[in-house]
């Protein structure tokens, strides 16, 4: 057979592919604005606010971590959850497996694509709304240092970055986008609670969301949203993140390996 | 070439491919028929790794779907047109199939010429009709110019225009060299596309030949003999039995007459002087063949 071809095809290729995916249906642009809103309407009204109340000095990394962790990660939750499961909500799983037949491929594919991408997004977001806060604020609350500013850039990229990850693993294994968002999201912010008032408050730290905050904070500063200081450095946070989305993408690697598709 | 040994697929109890063994060979159309729920389907998709056999396996050009490096480059197959992401674009989901495999980019837009898509190629590909979306289907399996082709019930959907370009471009894909493989559950589709047949009946492989060996094999040929009056058909009927014929009765008037041939009857009515007012031999077609080979075989019969 005559075929105009490049050579690449196998892992490379699965890559390319799945990066023409992601980029070419609507959900992933509507997702990723709407992160960018959040992010940029919760950095105004919180320098706003900055300005009018002495009570709650803060600075502008907190202002954005703040954004970034109640708002602003669950535009990156849904955007890497659909990324997967839409291939179960039509057929489309069929098209990538005839595609790409070795299966892990396919899983470490989509995770490839993810990875910069939404380490660019959390640069990009926390940045964003860093330099909208302090602008917005003028001079109130509390001056952000170098330091600061990097760790909760860093941190931000890092965690969006490997909470996609972990959010592929759980489409995987789920299948549906309703389940594996519902189950992400009591994994970030009840389930630690829950945990906690259960007497094991030692643990919440071990908790995804919680550690992602920490990798944002610098360390011995405490984390904003528990109130308490981590018990290790902020680079420990995202390990901690990172054994999640490694857990959760061989137990959704395993799902799609055995099922028939 | 596809090469089919001892494939068997099971859910729970049931076993829906039953130790199917046959070769699919370059260079001719072979039509894949059986009746619904026959394991068609289920044979195709494990043929390209979607679904895993309990026992035997399956080969396309000697090696499994899932070792090829290129498998779009060696396979083409539609299988099902709703299998893509309903909001992304024609053109899009054929440049990602094609970025996977490392197929020219420029594929794309010649594939979609070929099946006549080019003005709906920003179109998102959920707002397309059936018709329309088999043809992105066909456009796919062709992307990778594949020495191999799978098509499931690739006519449906299609207006008469498009069943006729799906014909010719079978044909021609054929005679290209390459393997067609085309299931089916349209006799009379398969009998003008197809030259060889493999049917399929709850899983088991009920014939493999070509469609003219397969429609002289499956039929005997039968007689129809038209006599008006009750009593003059009676005696007909009985003596015919007499003969070592099978008798059944047709339209009103009409007796069906199997293992005698036209002679035979005519020169019998003659003597009893029975008044006959037609006399003809009846050629099963395709479908009737299939119908007497599956009729012992249908998953989803209704009884009569």
């Amino acid at each position: 057979m005559t075929a105009s071809v490049e050579a690449r095809g196998g892992l490379p290729g699965a890559v390319a592919s799945e990066w023409t995916k992601f980029w070419s249906v609507r959900a992933t642009w509507w997702c990723l604005a709407a992160g960018v809103a959040l992010m940029l309407g919760y950095s105004t009204l919180s320098g706003i606010a900055q300005r009018y109340d002495g009570d709650q000095p803060m600075g502008a990394h907190t202002i954005a971590l703040g954004g970034g962790f109640y708002l602003a990660q669950f535009a990156v939750i849904a955007a890497a959850t659909l990324f997967v499961t839409s291939e179960y909500a039509g057929g489309g799983i069929r098209s990538t497996l005839l595609w790409t037949p070795v299966r892990s491929r396919v899983v470490l594919a989509k995770a490839a694509v993810l990875l910069p991408v939404l380490l660019g997004y959390g640069v990009l977001l926390s940045c964003a709304g860093m330099a909208l806060a302090s602008a917005v604020k003028d001079g109130h609350g509390l001056p952000t240092s170098f330091e600061a500013g990097f760790t909760t850039a860093s941190g931000m990229a890092g965690y969006y970055a490997l909470l996609g990850l972990l959010c592929t693993g759980f489409g995987w294994a789920l299948r549906s986008a309703a389940g594996a968002l519902v189950s992400v999201i009591v994994l970030l912010v009840p389930l630690p609670l829950i945990v906690a008032s259960l007497g094991l408050p030692e643990l919440m730290p071990y908790f995804p969301g919680i550690a992602g905050v920490n990798a944002m904070v610098e360390a011995g500063q405490p984390n904003p949203i528990t109130m308490t200081v981590a018990p290790y450095a902020p680079w420990v946070g995202l390990a901690i993140c990172a054994a999640w989305a490694v857990a959760a993408l061989v137990a959704g690697a395993a799902v799609l390996q055995r099922r028939d598709a | 070439m596809i090469t089919l040994r001892g494939l068997t697929k099971r859910y729970g109890e049931k076993t829906v491919v039953d130790a199917l063994t046959c070769d699919v060979e370059p260079g001719r159309v072979t039509g894949f028929l059986g009746p619904n729920g026959a394991g068609k389907s289920t044979t195709m998709r494990m043929t390209v790794g979607l679904d895993r056999p309990q026992e035997g396996e399956v080969l396309v050009g000697g090696r499994r779907y899932a070792e090829l490096r290129h498998p779009l480059r060696e396979v083409g197959a539609l299988l099902d047109a709703k299998a893509l992401h309903p909001g992304r674009s024609a053109g899009k989901h054929l440049l990602a199939m094609a970025r996977s495999n490392g197929i020219a980019p420029g594929r794309v837009e010649e594939v979609l010429a070929t099946v006549g898509l080019s003005d709906v190629a920003g179109k998102r590909a959920g707002q397309f009709s059936l018709g329309m979306g088999q043809r992105l289907g066909i456009a796919g399996a062709l992307l990778g110019d594949p020495g191999v082709l799978l098509f499931d019930e690739p006519v449906n959907g299609l207006d008469p225009d498009g069943v006729r370009w799906v014909r010719q471009l079978m044909r021609s894909l054929a005679d290209e060299g390459r393997t067609v493989f085309v299931s089916s559950h349209l006799m009379s589709e398969m009998q003008l596309t197809a030259g060889h047949l493999v049917v399929i009946g709850k899983g088991k492989l009920l014939a493999d030949a070509p469609v003219a060996e397969f429609i002289a094999g499956n039929s005997r040929t039968k007689v129809s003999v038209i006599v008006p009056a009750d009593g003059e058909r009676d005696a007909l009927g009985l003596r015919l039995r007499a003969e070592g014929g099978l008798t059944h009765p047709g339209e009103p008037g009409e007796l069906v007459v199997d293992g005698l041939d036209v002679t035979r009857v005519g020169d019998l009515a003659y003597e009893l002087g029975v008044r006959v007012h037609g006399l003809a031999e009846r050629t099963a077609s395709l479908e009737q063949a299939y119908m007497e080979l599956t009729a012992s075989s249908v998953e989803y019969g209704v009884s009569a």
